[in-house]
């Protein structure tokens, strides 16, 4: 038991100390801002694997994002208020759209819910697009401010900066990150899979089955309404178009973030979004064949390797053995 | 508000809903008998126009001829993907899901570095006529686009009613294990099912291409309806879904006469959810 709580700490001081290195290393905005935005949809599609606990597939997450990213945009633009505080509204304002959303959407199961979601999201869009008066319409919201700055013991951090940016959402991401892992891992984690696997079950049982599908939902839209204020307060301007943050398409890159990287584990959306999010980035040369590209890999990991990068060894491990196999049935 | 404006907007609805039952029907096929949403349809949609503006403009087929071979082209399309993609990931909720939406970056990628971003059209399907309804102008193409879908509905009516196969598909839709114990190979209904819903969304395409543009998003639009169509017409209800993309074409059409753009973009959600907190099962739909 030491030894493996020893092996996990090493692991996480490791980590912990690429993540801190990794900007100075690199020393260029370009890759800092990379990073910046794989460590966003690493708390996107976490969250969306929360949902998936349950057993469903959400393919509008984005719209909660949106709702995130505009409110505190909003808020911060608008009335002026703080960043901090504006930020954790965002969140909570995708929590409670979530909240309202869920009674009727958990009335359906599977392919229902992942056509409602998908509507879901792509009517957020559409409202943002045209409520021009308020959310700036289709010409976006711009001029969004960044966090204001703190002071550290006489030392002043400025997040206008890339780098105090970057360190900052990989705070705010491990924080979240640890605070899904946490629920995963306790009894709200172990009903929410009871429901995945037979609800009717699970409510004989004595589980709320409705409230426990609430929950989750809530819990995972909030964190992706914070990572949609994060979003927005480091781009500092959002436009609602289709081919931008908030469309269809992107709803389709975190559903494939989170297959690739396997949804079986905590850690298969992180592999997933750190892998693609590379590749991707160093295939810059491909253009436009790049998204054909990521359906590719897409279609031949869900048909050849449905557990995803994390399930890897294993799969290694069974062809290894039917290779085995084969090669001894031909030699006798 | 007089009653020409009105008139139009009707029209106007009428030439919508048929578009929208040509792609919800495909949906609803597919979604009855294989159990998938394949959320590829709009880019099978988009393809398909394309398809018909090549035969048609660069190598200068007729409009219809093109027409008809585009949707020979993407039903065979339709039956290579169900044997090779949809087939070894069936019977699972994520899996068809994932590779329905790889597909769809596949082929909007493929639209975007084959034929470009610049938008293009297919020639009308009439020139510059206008038809008198009540005093209120129609454009003659949008009847004749109106007149091509609902020939082809029928067509897929008869081939339902009629026929051997189409009566199986029917079964195969209403209970996949009473047809397999039946003796109807659900693997062809698949087949079918696909090359008819991928013919259709062709069809859909090119007559939509023939009165809007050409460019390769334009099957997100047309998915969401389908998408709303389903939930509205029942899931996995034939009649639903053509009924289903009448009103929907119908609140299109006279919504934006009355409201802002912004309300008419909403209401179809509104819809839904109102279905789903109602009767979940949809106007049509059975369970």
């Amino acid at each position: 038991m030491s030894r493996k709580l020893l092996i996990i700490i090493t692991i996480t001081a490791v980590l912990a100390a690429v993540i801190i290195i990794l900007p100075l290393a690199l020393n260029s905005v370009y890759w800092t801002s990379i990073l910046v935005l794989i460590g966003i949809n690493i708390l996107v599609v976490s969250s969306l694997r929360t949902i998936k606990l349950l057993g469903h597939i959400s393919l509008g997450h984005v719209g909660f994002s949106l709702i995130g990213a505009y409110g505190s945009g909003l808020l911060a633009t608008k009335l002026g208020l703080s960043v901090w505080l504006t930020m954790f509204l965002g969140g909570l304002m995708a929590a409670v759209l979530a909240l309202v959303l869920s009674y009727p959407f958990l009335k359906v199961k599977g392919i229902y819910f992942a056509l409602l979601t998908l509507l879901t999201a792509e009517t957020l869009r559409l409202i943002t697009w045209y409520w021009k008066g308020f959310t700036g319409g289709f010409w976006g919201l711009l001029k969004i401010p960044s966090p204001g700055p703190i002071v550290i013991g006489g030392l002043t951090i400025d997040f206008n900066n890339v780098n105090s940016y970057y360190y900052l959402t990989a705070i705010i991401v491990a924080i979240s990150l640890f605070i899904l892992y946490r629920l995963e891992n306790s009894h709200l984690g172990f009903k929410w899979r009871a429901i995945q696997d037979t609800d009717v079950l699970a409510q004989s049982v004595g589980i709320n089955v409705k409230w426990h599908k609430m929950l989750n939902f809530t819990i995972a839209c909030f964190f992706a309404g914070i990572a949609g204020a994060l979003f927005a307060h480091f781009q500092h301007s959002l436009s609602p178009d289709a081919n931008a943050r908030f469309g269809v398409l992107m709803s389709i890159y975190l559903v494939v973030y989170m297959v690739v990287g396997g949804e079986s584990k905590f850690s298969g959306p992180i592999i997933g979004t750190v892998v693609l999010s590379i590749i991707s980035e160093l295939a810059r040369g491909l253009g436009e064949y790049r998204p054909m590209m990521i359906g590719a890999i897409a279609i031949v990991f869900i048909l050849l390797i449905p557990e995803g990068l994390v399930g890897l060894p294993f799969r290694c491990k069974l062809w290894y053995r039917k290779l085995l196999r084969l090669t001894q049935r031909g030699s006798a | 508000m007089d009653a020409s404006a009105w008139i139009q907007a009707i029209a106007n609805g009428f030439a919508l809903g048929w578009m929208y039952v040509l792609i919800a029907l495909g949906l609803t096929l597919i979604l009855s008998i294989m159990g998938i949403l394949q959320l590829a349809h709009g880019e099978v949609y988009m393809i398909g126009a394309y398809v018909t503006y090549f035969l048609c403009v660069s190598l200068g087929v007729n409009l219809y001829a093109s027409m008809i071979i585009s949707m020979i082209v993407m039903g065979v399309f339709g039956v290579i993907l169900e044997k090779f993609l949809f087939r070894p990931a069936q019977r699972q909720i994520l899996p068809p899901i994932v590779v329905s939406l790889g597909l769809t970056l596949i082929l909007m990628s493929f639209a975007v570095t084959q034929f470009g971003l610049k938008e293009k059209s297919i020639p009308r399907l009439a020139e510059d006529s206008i038809m008198f309804f009540f005093d209120s102008a129609v454009p003659k193409d949008r009847i004749i686009a109106v007149g091509f879908a609902v020939a082809l509905l029928l067509l897929l009516y008869l081939f339902l009613k009629r026929t051997k196969y189409g009566q199986a598909m029917i079964a195969s839709a209403q209970s996949p294990e009473g047809a397999l114990l039946r003796g109807i190979n659900p693997n062809r209904m698949s087949s079918l099912a696909m090359a008819i819903g991928c013919a259709l969304a062709a069809a859909g395409g090119t007559l939509a291409g023939s009165i809007l543009m050409l460019n390769p998003s334009m099957g997100t639009f047309p998915l969401m309806k389908g998408l709303v169509i389903i939930v509205l017409g029942g899931m996995g209800s034939l009649l639903g879904a053509a009924v289903g993309g009448i009103i929907l074409g119908l609140i299109d059409g006279i919504l934006p006469v009355a409201f802002e753009p912004g309300i008419t973009s909403v209401a179809p959600f509104i819809i839904v959810i109102i279905i789903l907190l109602v009767k979940p099962q949809g106007l049509f739909g059975h369970e």
